[in-house]
């Protein structure tokens, strides 16, 4: 049913020359023979019957419809007028955690919809929401219980071995045999639907309580029991919950949001969904970079009001972190701690947040004693909530260690960008849990939470003499100093650098991934740079002089700076080299510059300016780099924004005034470039570990699509579950070639 | 006495002259295309080698052009 997710537009570019193939898939996409509802007008989706949802954002439903959406489905492409959602089964569990109800999906969907439901999609939902939900699974005053309001599937459960055997036996009611569960009332699911969508007796159907029938089980058995439920066994995945105003067990801890932390709306928004039924939910919340999402972290914590292990990606950012609990909370300064490599602070009393990075917790090696110590503290200690900041950026592995040895209620992961180039967002879904809110870019920029950003793509023709080393086999490996040290690339760079300095007074950020080319540029222009090995100390520096002096107004950076390096006075920011075809890096970087700046009735649209962030990509045309930035824009254009191609700059008339205007000058460089020697400039962190950079440089034979890393599996993430283990999808050779790709491989 | 050579005469951006140029290098002796590079953009080349020529530069384009890929 999902094999076939194209859009329209996809289907109509399909080759003509192969008309058997095309009449059949018009025929599949061809939804002419749905029945239209008479009020068709106001309704806003449009349902396929392959899973297919289109969404009119000019409709007035539009708002209630985006938030029942992303509930339910998994966004593909957000542009300005429609929007295209894709339903999937993983999406369906999704929803049915954060506690919609299988009859609610359809009543709704049927409810927004143009058109009568297709059967196909009545029948998906039901078939993929029957078991979901179902079970879950509870840790109260520190005793697992299995949880249901379905005695019946309990007692399914029951007749495993695996389940029988875990169970402890009650001791309260010796005499009543296994049959029976212990019965409590809960209050039912508020605030998630919409009641204005549910219509007014479904509000008062919900408003009645529930009851639930539970069964303890045995702490040391939980892995197993968990395995037990999943799909490929007995197929009642388990939700887990955490009961945290029940605990008595764990210490409270007395924080509290200053009152001058007001959540914007969709933070509430994202709130909800993670503490809609007064419990705590574990998932993941995906929001654009600056648009808040400490915030969101600090607010979770405040709710729970446990013991807090706030991990993040590297030192600047556990800072940062501890900065903005204090800013954020009433926590103290007794009540908070760091441990990092440089500062290792233990940690008073028995309840408390604990700011550290993945390395810290993962490290499988010797550590000081010291650090031993604190480390065996954070081990035997219950977390009431674990918190995950940059949660896509981190390998599977360190997460199953530090998921492994830490014991937390509940764990909330904070992403802007939750794409990969490799299959790491399906592990996510399991090891954290579903995506609980994901909120709409353009929608941020246009009620002024975002700054509205300008999108540019640079053309700067290769030189003469550059293109023709370029060319040379012989400099195979040298092709990205050549395509990055173009003398044309240059100018354009220095010339945008002068024009946003001295016209517009804007702060400049330039990234750079080649460490070489960081170098030359910078200090050919006289400007600081940041780079892996330059110490916490000078990065400081450099930043609180980008801040403040009137006189540092550029500032070079190598991906250090793509995450966690907080930079709100930037708002420009140019790209001279990048990390291959990564739409993650591209994302980050555009998000240094996404925190709002000046007045909000100025950023409205036909305000004073309407784009107040500028973001350059520099590309060398006719070369490699080409592909790449193509490939990197996907995850930006999916979100709606466009980027606009320049290909005059440099303008014509400018000369010497700019650097390398003469040839002697090209050809000094050249010379330098060609014996910096092979792979120059390339600079390894131990926090990039992507696909791409994951045995990068080793020899391989393969077309241009498997180098770069964009075969086969690089467009999955969206079917979770499919093709894991990291292995290229390989073609049924019985299938019939889809017609656009028929003509590039016979 | 005036020598008439038959041939195509082609207009093109430094680049892709450069490009042209790397092509013909890459030929053994018996099939090198070019007769005159005339400068920087314009290049006279053997007449039959047109369609070999675009054929080549579509090739290399393709490389360098990033399409979307979804699933079939």
């Amino acid at each position: 049913m999902y094999a076939h997710n194209h859009t329209a537009k996809q289907a109509a570019m399909m080759d003509m020359d192969d008309p058997d193939d095309t009449v059949e898939e018009i025929q599949r996409q061809d939804f002419t023979k749905l029945e239209l509802k008479p009020d068709h007008a106001n309704r806003p989706l449009w349902v396929c019957a392959d899973g297919r949802i289109f969404l009119e954002t000019f409709s007035s439903l539009y708002k209630q419809a985006y938030d029942f959406l992303i509930a339910i489905a998994e966004p593909v492409c957000r542009p300005e007028s429609m929007h295209e959602y894709n339903l999937t089964p993983h999406s369906l569990y999704a929803a049915v955690s954060v506690g919609l109800e299988t009859e609610t999906i359809i009543t709704v969907l049927d409810r927004l919809s143009k058109t009568k439901l297709p059967k196909e999609i009545v029948d998906f939902i039901r078939g993929s929401t029957l078991n979901y939900g179902k079970v879950k699974l509870v840790l109260q005053k520190n005793r697992y219980f299995v949880e249901s309001p379905f005695p019946e599937v309990l007692q399914k459960l029951l007749r495993d071995d695996v389940i029988s055997r875990a169970r402890m036996t009650p001791t309260e009611a010796p005499g009543a045999g296994s049959s029976s569960f212990s019965v409590s009332r809960a209050p039912h699911e508020t605030g998630v639907a919409d009641s204005e969508l549910l219509g007014a007796d479904d509000v008062a159907a919900g408003a009645e309580e529930k009851e639930l029938h539970s069964f303890e089980i045995d702490p040391a058995q939980v892995e197993h029991v968990k395995q037990r439920c999943l799909p490929n066994a007995l197929n009642f995945p388990m939700l887990e919950e955490y009961d945290f105003r029940n605990d008595t067990v764990n210490p409270d801890l007395p924080i509290e949001l200053k009152p001058q932390a007001q959540p914007r709306p969709y933070q509430e928004k994202s709130l909800s969904k993670m503490f809609g039924n007064g419990r705590a939910r574990s998932g993941i919340i995906v929001l654009p970079c600056g648009a808040g999402k400490s915030l969101v972290g600090v607010s979770a914590a405040c709710r729970i009001r446990k013991s807090v292990l706030c991990l993040a990606t590297n030192a600047v950012s556990v800072d940062q972190w501890a900065f903005q609990f204090k800013l954020w909370s009433t926590v103290g300064d007794h009540q908070i701690s760091r441990f990092t490599s440089d500062s290792k602070e233990r940690f008073r009393g028995s309840v408390g947040v604990v700011v550290t990075t993945y390395n810290m917790v993962a490290f499988g090696g010797k550590r000081s004693e010291e650090s031993q110590k604190i480390i065996e503290e954070i081990q035997n200690r219950e977390w009431g909530l674990l918190l995950m900041d940059e949660v896509h950026v981190v390998p599977a592995h360190m997460f199953r260690k530090v998921i492994s040895i830490t014991k937390s209620h509940c764990k909330l992961g904070l992403t802007a960008t939750l794409v990969r180039e490799d299959e790491r967002i399906s592990d996510l879904n399991f090891l954290i849990g579903p995506k609980l809110y994901e909120a709409n870019w353009l929608d941020l920029v246009k009620g002024g939470f975002i700054a509205n950003v300008q999108c540019a793509e640079v053309w700067c023709p290769m030189t003469k003499e550059f293109y023709r080393e370029y060319l040379k086999k012989e400099n195979s490996r040298k092709k990205q100093g050549l395509y990055v040290m173009n003398p044309n690339k240059f100018r354009a760079c220095e010339f945008l650098i002068r024009f946003h300095e001295q016209q517009r007074g804007d702060k400049i950020i330039v990234f750079s991934d080649n460490l070489f080319a960081l170098r030359e540029y910078a200090t050919k222009l006289k400007k600081p740079f940041i780079y892996g090995p330059t110490s916490h100390h000078e990065r400081t520096r450099i930043l609180y002089a980008f801040k403040h002096s009137p006189n540092v107004n550029t500032v070079f950076l190598s991906k250090v700076g793509d995450n966690s390096i907080d930079i709100p006075e930037a708002n420009v920011i140019i790209q001279i080299s990048s990390h291959a075809g990564s739409r993650r890096q591209e994302a980050q970087r555009l998000g240094r510059i996404l925190r709002a700046k000046g007045k909000p009735k100025d950023r409205m649209a036909g305000g004073a300016e309407e784009f107040n962030a500028f973001f350059y990509s520099l590309v060398s045309t006719d070369t490699q780099e080409m592909y790449y930035s193509t490939k990197r824009q996907q995850f930006l254009i999916d979100q709606g924004y466009s980027f606009k191609v320049i290909t005059s700059l440099p303008p014509a008339d400018s000369g010497a005034e700019l650097s390398y205007h003469s040839l002697d000058e090209q050809m000094g460089l050249l010379t330098k470039v060609l014996h910096a020697g092979e792979d120059i400039g390339i600079e390894q962190l131990d926090e990039d570990v992507d696909d791409i950079t994951r045995g990068r440089f080793t020899r391989r034979h393969g077309n241009m699509s498997s180098i770069s890393g964009a075969d086969g599996r690089v467009y999955m993430e969206y079917n979770t579950g499919r093709g894991r283990g990291g292995k290229a999808k390989v073609r049924d050779p019985n299938k019939p070639r889809n017609s656009l790709f028929k003509k590039r491989f016979t | 006495m005036v020598n008439a050579i038959k041939g195509i005469l082609i207009t093109c951006d430094i680049p892709m002259a450069q490009f042209l140029i790397s092509v013909n290098d890459a030929m053994p002796n018996a099939h090198k295309f070019i007769v005159y590079m005339l400068d920087d953009t314009h290049i006279y080349v053997q007449p039959d080698v047109g369609t070999m020529l675009s054929k080549k530069l579509e090739e290399f384009r393709d490389q360098n052009t990033f399409v979307k890929p979804f699933e079939a």
